[in-house]
């Protein structure tokens, strides 16, 4: 029977940080006196909502944040247990944890192994400690690199490293550094983004420091060149910014770009099931007061059209190296993506900005440093 | 006494800043036409953007009481005059409707350019002028040193003139007493051939037109037939009145010495134009007043909706705006680059400014204009003489014979250490100087030629700016003169682009070409491919930009929360297409066309 289940991807957000960094707009606070406040809540929210569960098999979860790491183990526990609980979760699930360099010990990484957490996403960010610092991340390359051993030695064999280029004042050379040096630790999978400037943030209000961003030339470069030696290192680019080894692209943020089921729990979480996507409030103590009451926790929700949900896969799929089967996309949707797409795309084609795969289309790698301009020129959302 | 000589008509002469609105609110005030509690700020200045610039752009009119020390109460007309150079035919004629002005000076700056050129056009009307010092709660306020100033600049007597602050309301009787005192009382014939100066008009869309007068002789009644001698277009007069602080107060009739409005069912105020005289059709006065003229454009632009599909929105609101301002034109006009707009005359850059911020604010619209141009006379070789004030119908230059161009007589009033800047920016735009004035010890009045198309752009900021903000300026137009004229083209991706060519002298073609290659590689948004920009004079190219492909317009992330706002990202990004003005195959936001006219900003 369990295989006829739907799957369904499982994201819980871990709202606390030691302090914030200089350009981070995701939702958190540091101030951890509410910590077991929260746990409860969460724990309970996710009680709450084992109806969404039903005949569903959950194949992969998702700790983010925030530094999820910063919670006491027997938290992060708790809340594990609690889904183990609630959800039929397949014993081949996708765990992944985010982890901060500088929270981590031997101990807590064996704990996060023993309860079933089997892939670690560590934010390294640059390996220079002058831009980390500038940056405002709390630990050092020494520390990042002491913390990544530990996990090997835990038995972690799934981890996530992730690097931010076009840093205020980053050169070439400092880039290609902090890459050396990240292939030279071998990890299974490397998230590589561009840094955005986001409004509410030190960075978005700091003018000198949005005067020394690399220029969109020097940014090409950079992405171009480290994609090339990211590929010469037998990283496999699966999507804009993701890369892995064999077998080990994230299967969760595939469900994003794949408009799969994934249901989000705490403060700013997004979920997307059926064809409703709903978020809730960035307020931990909104949150803890009223989880019970989901009207009140609600920030947004919003129920797609089927031909919504189509633009939005194609927008999405776009960002994957796997590009769009059309195959897959009748099926899914009963139209023809050729008789919809076909003379959009078509200059596209052309300057080999969109490239014909054996099932369908993807973008070239020039095409996807400018998807947003090629998606606002072919998708129509009503 | 009879009732005209309890009449004072007077206007208030101040340079921007100096205190004109606060000092017509405490004159108000006292005459207690208004109660302090109900009166807005400055209730003379009523429309929006003058009240935010600080300046009146229409002249208004108020009838107040004053109960004088003498026991006897006066009928005050005040009648506020424009306050910028572009509006200097209605201050002329404003002043022509008094027997009096009142002269502010503020007692820490001294005399401007503009007061002293508005003071000479009320002393060519030989109006009794009354100096007011202002501002003297200030503590840098020189009493004695601006008494002398204007003693020695105007050559009136002050050493008894009102000192005051319309700040804190001091010795404001002072200049009430003064104006019962020293203005003549008006001495027209009441039963003359009715003779009356319009200096004002607006439309309201109950009455019609409502035309501002100051009755010189004769009686005015509603039913009368009135003609306006210089149109000719004869009106039933509905109702005559006066214009109180309130509103408008209906009265029996208007007769010699005042100062009211007449209402006749009139359409637009183009029939009723500033300067023009009123008089009763069945018997008309044998002297209409002199030195009638239609306000004349001087300055043009192109002005286009930025949504292609507001075009008969912009139309109507055109046509709205002109109702109340006859000194507005328009005509349809069409762009390869912009597509249908209109080609506007303006009486200067602020009444451009002006009216495009109207647009924009009263009728919501969304705007590209094109760079400002002056009319240039062109005589061809075969012998015919053109007017051009769209770049987009200058001729061939083999075809030319004679180009000339429109200059204008500036004063420009500055403090001694400033002298060298000013000078220099005079040089800079073509100036030819004629003379220097000592006023007194620290300022003096420059005079220059200047050529009209040098001062449209930025003249008036860039003279702000090189005197720390104490430069005043006044011209005049004087004629035309011959000029090395050339067109400057610009190009994208190898197209001539109509709507940024503009007209420049050939000395300015290369600097100017060159700031505009800059500045639209600055502005003009990355495309798939390079656009080259080019300058060119008669196919020439003179300066080259690039503007590089586009390589990197990407959302890094992209999970859960990003989706939606990936989405929005999108949905925006295509509402701003649809706003891109596409010139061959470069798409260009409105945005760059206004960037391009800012060319002097450095």
């Amino acid at each position: 029977m369990a295989s006829q289940n739907k799957n369904l991807g499982i994201y819980i957000h871990i709202p606390f940080c030691a302090q914030k960094c200089a350009y981070c707009d995701f939702y958190s606070v540091t101030d951890t006196q509410a910590m077991r406040e929260y746990t409860l809540a969460l724990t309970s929210h996710i009680r709450a909502k084992k109806a969404l569960g039903k005949n569903r098999t959950v194949d992969s979860i998702y700790i983010g944040g925030g530094t999820p790491s910063l919670l006491p183990i027997t938290h992060i526990e708790k809340i594990l247990e609690t889904v183990y609980d609630v959800f039929n979760v397949s014993d081949k699930a996708e765990i992944s944890m985010e982890a901060n360099p500088g929270t981590l010990d031997g101990g807590k990484l064996a704990a996060y192994r023993a309860m079933g957490i089997n892939r670690l996403s560590i934010g390294l960010q640059s390996a220079h400690n002058d831009e980390l610092s500038m940056l405002s991340r709390i630990h050092t390359r020494e520390e990042f690199e002491n913390s990544f051993m530990l996990a090997r030695m835990e038995g972690f064999d799934n981890i996530n490293v992730d690097i931010i280029y076009a840093l205020p004042g980053q050169s070439k050379e400092t880039l290609a550094s902090t890459l050396d040096f990240v292939i030279s630790m071998a990890p299974e999978h490397i998230s590589f983004y561009g840094l955005k400037i986001e409004k509410n943030t030190p960075f978005g209000k700091d003018l000198e420091i949005q005067k020394i961003i690399p220029d969109e030339d020097a940014q090409y470069e950079m992405y171009m060149d480290s994609c090339k030696t990211l590929d010469e290192h037998g990283y496999i680019q699966y999507e804009i910014s993701n890369f892995s080894k064999k077998e080990h692209a994230c299967r969760h943020n595939i469900k994003y770009w794949t408009c799969e089921d994934y249901i989000g729990f705490g403060p700013a979480a997004y979920s997307f099931y059926g064809n409703s996507i709903y978020s809730y409030v960035k307020d931990i103590e909104r949150y803890i007061s009223c989880f019970d009451d989901e009207q009140a926790i609600l920030e947004s929700t919003e129920t797609l059209t089927p031909s919504q949900v189509a633009t939005q896969y194609v927008m999405l799929c776009f960002r994957l190296r796997a590009g769009i089967n059309t195959a897959e996309y009748a099926r899914r949707f009963g139209e023809d993506f050729d008789a919809k797409y076909s003379a959009k795309i078509e200059r596209f084609l052309k300057e080999k900005y969109i490239i014909r795969t054996t099932g369908g289309y993807r973008l070239s790698r020039r095409g996807m440093m400018i998807s947003n301009y090629i998606l606002s020129e072919i998708l129509d959302f009503e | 006494m009879t009732r005209q000589e309890k009449i004072r008509n007077f206007s208030i002469i101040a340079h921007i800043d100096h205190g004109k609105s606060t000092l017509a609110d405490r004159i108000l005030e006292k005459t207690q036409s208004i109660a302090t509690r109900d009166m807005e700020e400055q209730i003379l200045d009523n429309m929006d953007i003058e009240r935010e610039r600080g300046i009146t752009i229409k002249a208004r009119a108020v009838k107040l009481n004053y109960k004088a020390k003498d026991g006897e109460t006066y009928e005050f007309n005040l009648i506020d005059t424009p306050g910028h150079v572009d509006f200097n035919y209605e201050v002329s004629r404003s002043l022509g409707a008094c027997e009096g002005a009142l002269l502010v000076v503020d007692a820490t700056q001294g005399i401007e350019a503009q007061t002293l050129a508005n003071t000479y056009l009320a002393l060519d009307e030989n109006l009794e002028i009354i100096p007011v010092i202002n501002k003297i709660d200030l503590p840098s306020a020189d009493i004695p040193g601006v008494r002398k100033e204007i003693e020695d600049v105007i050559g009136i007597p002050a050493d008894d003139c009102p000192a005051v602050s319309a700040k804190t309301g001091l010795n404001i009787e002072d200049i009430l007493e003064k104006i019962v005192s020293d203005i003549p009382a008006p001495c027209g014939d009441e039963n003359a051939p009715l003779k009356a100066l319009i200096f004002d008009s607006y439309y309201d869309s109950y009455r019609g037109v409502v035309i501002y007068v100051r009755v010189e002789h004769g009686k005015l009644r509603a039913g009368t037939t009135i003609r306006l001698m210089n149109t000719g277009a004869t009106f039933d007069t509905v109702e005559v009145g006066y214009m109180s602080a309130f509103g408008l107060m209906p009265a029996k009739e208007l007769s010699a010495g005042e100062v009211g409005y007449i209402t006749a069912s009139i359409k637009s105020v183009a029939d009723t134009r500033v300067g023009d005289t009123v008089t009763d059709d069945k018997n008309p006065t044998a002297d209409p007043f002199p030195g009638f003229h239609a306000a004349q454009p001087m300055v043009y632009a192109g002005i286009y909706p930025a949504d292609g599909a507001k075009y008969p929105d912009l139309r109507d609101a055109l046509e709205k705006l002109q109702l109340n301002d006859a000194a507005l034109t328009f005509e349809p006009e069409t762009s390869i680059a912009l597509g249908f707009g209109f080609r506007c005359g303006f009486l200067g850059l602020l009444h451009m400014e002006i009216i495009a911020e109207r647009l924009e604010r009263e009728f919501n619209l969304d705007l590209v204009t094109t760079a400002p141009s002056v009319i240039y006379r062109l005589t061809l070789k075969n012998g015919e003489v053109i007017y051009i004030d769209n770049p987009a119908n200058y001729p061939e230059p083999d075809q030319i014979s004679v180009a000339e161009e429109p200059v204008v007589k500036a004063s420009i009033i500055v403090p001694t250490e400033y002298v060298g800047g000013i000078m220099d920016l005079c040089r800079d735009r073509r100036g030819d100087y004629k003379d220097m004035k000592y006023l007194d010890n620290t300022r003096v009045e420059l005079h220059y030629t200047l050529p009209l198309n040098e001062i449209i752009y930025d003249f008036f900021d860039a003279l702000k700016s090189r005197s720390k903000g104490y430069a005043s300026l006044d011209y005049e137009l004087a004629g035309y003169l011959e000029s090395k004229l050339v067109k400057l083209e610009v190009l994208l991706n190898g197209e001539v682009v109509d709507a940024l060519s503009f007209i420049v002298h050939a000395d300015k073609a290369y600097s100017r070409g060159r700031k505009i290659v800059e500045k639209l590689r600055d502005n003009i948004p990355r495309q798939l491919f390079e656009v080259p920009v080019q300058a060119a004079i008669g196919g020439r190219v003179i300066a080259r930009e690039t503007v590089r492909a586009m390589r990197k317009d990407v959302l890094a992330k992209c999970y859960g929360g990003d989706i939606t706002r990936k989405k929005k990202l999108l949905e925006k990004q295509k509402e701003g297409k649809k706003r891109m003005r596409k010139l061959g195959s470069v798409e260009v936001p409105p945005e760059t066309f206004m960037a391009v006219l800012k060319l002097d900003e450095e």
